[in-house]
């Protein structure tokens, strides 16, 4: 029963996790940054903490890839990152080479 | 008869020294080879991460 209560829990907040990731890009609160991680646009400290949690999730898949495919975590990130922008849906942001933050 | 056999011999030999430089310039077949292994690996990364926005869409 209390293996069940915790499932639950990590199944609930992995979703409320989701929302929130797809709710700050679409508020513009975060965007996609050209090493394959989400930036803070704008925001306070639960933007970040989205935006760390979402970023440590992603790199420990990145550096998977990375063994997997024999190369770099720095090629996985770029591609990634080129991915992501090209994946973006109008009005949410992403970050230019320059550091700046742009509307796609 | 023998000089000439040792001159003609080496005359022989200067002449094939040249030759034998024209085989230094073997870069370009290491730079092809490069750009294949990156072209091979970007294929594969590329492969990877489509896998990976599929599997964990919560996470992009």
């Amino acid at each position: 029963m209390r293996w069940l209560i915790i499932m639950f829990a990590a199944v609930l907040s992995v979703s409320a996790w989701a929302l929130d990731l797809q709710q700050a890009k679409q508020q513009g609160l975060v965007g996609e940054q050209l090493n394959g991680l989400v930036g803070v646009v704008r925001g306070g400290g639960e933007v970040t903490a989205v935006a760390n949690d979402i970023n440590r999730k992603r790199l420990s898949s990145y550096q998977d890839i990375a063994q997997r495919t024999g190369t770099s975590l720095t090629v996985v990130q770029s591609r990634a990152g080129q991915y992501n922008i090209e994946r973006t849906q109008a009005g949410d942001y992403i970050q230019l080479a320059d550091g700046s933050w742009r509307k796609k | 008869m023998r000089k000439y056999t040792a001159i003609v011999g080496l005359l022989l030999l200067s002449a094939c020294t040249p030759r034998v430089e024209i085989m230094v310039p073997d870069k370009p077949i290491t730079v092809n080879l490069n750009v294949k292994v990156d072209h091979e690996i970007r294929v594969r990364v590329d492969r990877e991460l489509e896998q990976l926005f599929e599997q964990d869409k919560d996470l992009f």
